[in-house]
C-alpha cells in the first residue's frame, strides 16, 4: 500500500497542473473552514442603502446594539456623523438626519461602532456583500461534493462489490439497477431526486449523492471480476475467510486506483449540479448563499448590461474550484494508471 | 437482405427484452418522482377546501395504495396517456409532442456541431501533440468541460446579445435563425470539449500502435497515415462518447431553454419544477430517458454493424 502511495505522489509532483489543481483546492477548503474570520459580513446581513454597489465599494456604517443577538450588530449606512454629549448625530445616504443614543450603539468608542468597510465584489439586490456570499457560498458548494461523493461511494462500492464478488442473480440485479439508473442524464436524475426528497439543504447532498454512485459500482465490479480468480483471493478462500473480509481487506485496495480518479471527477460535477439545482429554484434554499444561488439571484442583471459581476464573480469562482478539481483527477488518472510510463 | 441477416446478428432477442426491462425500470423510478406530502394541496394551495382536495385526489387516483397507482401509471403510458397537467389540466403527452421538435431541433444541430468541431480540432490537436496549440486548445477544453452550460449561456448573452448586439437574447427559430445561433453554440460547448479531448488522445494512443509503424515504415506520407490509417480506428471510441453524450445534451437542454427562453421541454418542465406539477416533471424526463435508452441500443446495433469483430460473414 505504502509504496503506491509514493509512487503516486512522486508522479504527481511531477505534474504541474495537477499540482496546481491541489494547491488551488488546500486554498479554497481553507477559505471556506475559515469562511466566519475571513469574511467582513455575515452572508445575510443585508444594508438596503447599499444595494447593488460596484466592486470596490467603501462603505460607512454604524453598528447599533442588537438586544437579539449580541454578536451580531444591526448596521446603520451614513454619510457622516457627529458626537455632542451622549447622542450621536448622523445623516443617512440620501442626507436625513437622524440621531441615535451613544449607548445604543455596539462598543464604547467610535473605534468599535464606526467602520468604513470594503466591499471587495461590491454588493448585491439586498446590499449583501457579495465577497461573504462567494465564500459562504464556496463552503456550501465544497461541503455538497464532499458528501455527496461520500454518500455515492457507500452506494457505488457497496453494490458493485457485491455484484462482482457474488455474481449471479446479485449481479444481474444490481446491474439492473445500474441500467435503469444509467437511463437518465446525470442531471436529470439529480433533478428527479430533488423533486422527490424536496427543496433544502441535506436533499441537495443526497440527491447528487444517489445520481452518482453508478460509475463507481461499474468500475468495482468490473475490478472485482477480473481479480475475483486471482490466486491471492482463491487464497483468502482457502484461508476460510468470509465474504466481508476478503471484499474489504483484500479486494478493494486494489480497486482503489480506479474509484479515486471517479471519485474525484464526481466532485467537480457534484459542485456543477449543487450550483444547477439552486439555478433552477431546487437545491439550497435562500438566505444561504450558494454558488448556483448567486448566480440565479443576480442574473436578471444580464440582459440589462449591468451589474454583471453578481453572476460572473460566482461563476468564476465554480469554475476555478471545478477546474482545479479536473487538473487533479487528470493527474491522479495518470499517476495511479499503471501503463502510463513516464513520458 | 444481407443488411437484415446483420442487423439480426447485431441485435439479438436477448438484448431487446433487456431493453424492455431496462425501460420498465425508467418508468417505475418515474412513477416516483413526486413532491414530498400531498401533491394535491400543493396545486391547489394551503386554502383549499377538502371537497375539491378530494375530489382532485380521487381523479388522480391518489386514494388507492400505490401498487395500484404504478399500475395503472404503467398501464395508461402503453396507451400514450401521460396523466395531465395539475396546473392546466392539460394533457402531458399534448404539451410534450408540441414541444419536443423545439428541443430535438437544438440539440441535433448542437450535436451536430459538437462532433464535426470536436473531432477536427481533436486531431488538429493531435497532428500537433504538445505544441501551443495542443496546450491552448486542451486547455479551452478544460475551461468548456469545468463551466456549466447555463454559466456559458449567460455569458454568451451578456458579450454576443447585450454588448455587441449581434445576436438576439432570447427567443425561438421561428422569428429567424439568428435565433438559433446562441443556444446551440451554448449546448455544443461541452459536448465538443470533451469529443475534442477523447478524439486527441485516442488518435495519440493509436499513432503509437504497431501498424501505424509499419505504415511509416513502408514509406507512406505522414498525411496518409494519419487520415487514412490512425484516424480510422481512432474513430471508435469517440462514436460511443458522442452517443453517450447525446442524453448529457438533452439534459443540458433543459438548462439552456430556460436561460434563452427557448419553448423545448426543458421549459416546460423548468415551469412544471416551480409549481411542483409534477406529471409534467414526470413526462419530460420520462420522454429524456427513453430517447437515450433508444439511442444507446441504437449506437450498440451501429457499433455491431461496424466492427468486423462482431460482423459473421
Amino acid at each position: 500500500m505504502i509504496p503506491i502511495v509514493t509512487l503516486t505522489w512522486k508522479r504527481l509532483k511531477k505534474n504541474k497542473g495537477a499540482l496546481a489543481g491541489l494547491i488551488t483546492i488546500c486554498i479554497m477548503s481553507a477559505m471556506a473552514i475559515f469562511a466566519p474570520w475571513i469574511t467582513p459580513f455575515e452572508p445575510t446581513t443585508q444594508i438596503l442603502e447599499y444595494s447593488v454597489k460596484p466592486a470596490g465599494f467603501r462603505g460607512n456604517i454604524l453598528l447599533k446594539r442588537n438586544p437579539a443577538n449580541p454578536d451580531v450588530p444591526s448596521v446603520l449606512a451614513v454619510s457622516d456623523f457627529t458626537i455632542s454629549g451622549d447622542t450621536v448625530h448622523y445623516r443617512d445616504p440620501s442626507g436625513e438626519p437622524y440621531r441615535i443614543a451613544l449607548k445604543q450603539l455596539a462598543g464604547t468608542s467610535p473605534d468599535d461602532w464606526h467602520h468604513r468597510p470594503l466591499f471587495l465584489l461590491g454588493t448585491d439586490r439586498f446590499g449583501r456583500d457579495v465577497f461573504s456570499r462567494l465564500i459562504y457560498g464556496l463552503r456550501v458548494s465544497l461541503t455538497v461534493g464532499l458528501i455527496a461523493q461520500a454518500i455515492a461511494l457507500l452506494i457505488g462500492v457497496t453494490l458493485g462489490a457485491f455484484a462482482g464478488y457474488f455474481r449471479g442473480w446479485v449481479d444481474d440485479g444490481v446491474m439492473w439497477v445500474v441500467n435503469v439508473v444509467w437511463s437518465f442524464p446525470a442531471l436529470l436524475l439529480v433533478i428527479a431526486f430533488s423533486v422527490i426528497l424536496g427543496k433544502g439543504y441535506w436533499q441537495t447532498f443526497v440527491a447528487i449523492g444517489m445520481s452518482s454512485w453508478v460509475d463507481i459500482a461499474r468500475i468495482v465490479r468490473g475490478q472485482f471480476f477480473s481479480i475475483r480468480e486471482a490466486e491471492y483471493v482463491e487464497a483468502t478462500r482457502a484461508f476460510g475467510f468470509g465474504a466481508v473480509r476478503t471484499i474489504l481487506r483484500h479486494m478493494l485496495p486494489n480497486a482503489a486506483g480506479p474509484v479515486i480518479v471517479l471519485t474525484t471527477a464526481g466532485f467537480a460535477t457534484a459542485i456543477i449540479a449543487e450550483a444547477s439545482l439552486s439555478f433552477i429554484g431546487l437545491g439550497v434554499q435562500p438566505p444561504m448563499s450558494s454558488l448556483g444561488q448567486m448566480i440565479k439571484d443576480g442574473y436578471g442583471y444580464i440582459a440589462l448590461g449591468t451589474n454583471w459581476g453578481l453572476t460572473v464573480f460566482p461563476a468564476a469562482a465554480m469554475a476555478i474550484a471545478v477546474i482545479a478539481v479536473n487538473l487533479l483527477g487528470d493527474g491522479l488518472r495518470d499517476a495511479l494508471d499503471p501503463r502510463t510510463t513516464q513520458r | 437482405m444481407k443488411f437484415f441477416q446483420l442487423l439480426a446478428n447485431a441485435l439479438s432477442l436477448r438484448q431487446l427484452l433487456y431493453t424492455l426491462a431496462v425501460l420498465l425500470g425508467v418508468v417505475i423510478l418515474t412513477f416516483f418522482i413526486r413532491p414530498p406530502g400531498d401533491p394535491v394541496r400543493v396545486a391547489l394551495g394551503q386554502h383549499a377546501d377538502s371537497v375539491s382536495v378530494a375530489n382532485l385526489q380521487k381523479q388522480l387516483g391518489l386514494d388507492k395504495p400505490l401498487a395500484i397507482q404504478m399500475l395503472h401509471y404503467i398501464g395508461n403510458l402503453t396507451v400514450g396517456d401521460m396523466g395531465r397537467s395539475l396546473v392546466t389540466g392539460r394533457p402531458v403527452a399534448e404539451t410534450i409532442a408540441d414541444r419536443l421538435p423545439a428541443t430535438a431541433l437544438l440539440a441535433t444541430t448542437s450535436m451536430l456541431i459538437a462532433t464535426v468541431l470536436g473531432i477536427i480540432l481533436g486531431v488538429w490537436a493531435a497532428w500537433r501533440a504538445n505544441s501551443w496549440l495542443d496546450t491552448s486548445l486542451m486547455g479551452s477544453s478544460l475551461l468548456g468541460i469545468s463551466v456549466p452550460s447555463f454559466v456559458v449561456g449567460l455569458l454568451f448573452i451578456l458579450v454576443f446579445s447585450v454588448i455587441l448586439e449581434w445576436f438576439p437574447i432570447s427567443g425561438y427559430i421561428d422569428r429567424g435563425w439568428e435565433y438559433l445561433t446562441l443556444p446551440m453554440i451554448t449546448l455544443a460547448i461541452r459536448p465538443l470539449s470533451v469529443i475534442a479531448r477523447i478524439t486527441r488522445s485516442s488518435m495519440l494512443d493509436v499513432l503509437g500502435m504497431d501498424y501505424v509503424r509499419t505504415a511509416r515504415a513502408k514509406g507512406l506520407s505522414n498525411v496518409k497515415v494519419f487520415f487514412r490509417h490512425a484516424l480510422r480506428n481512432a474513430l471508435n471510441p469517440v462514436v460511443t462518447t458522442v452517443s453517450a453524450w447525446f442524453a448529457g445534451l438533452l439534459a443540458g437542454t433543459y438548462f439552456i431553454e430556460m436561460v434563452f427562453n427557448w419553448p423545448g421541454i426543458g421549459l416546460a418542465a423548468f415551469n412544471a419544477i416551480e409549481k411542483l406539477d409534477y406529471p409534467v416533471i414526470q413526462g419530460t424526463v420520462l420522454i429524456t430517458a427513453v430517447i437515450f435508452v433508444i439511442t444507446n441500443l441504437v449506437t450498440d446495433i451501429i457499433n455491431a454493424l461496424l466492427d468486423p469483430k462482431v460482423r459473421v460473414r
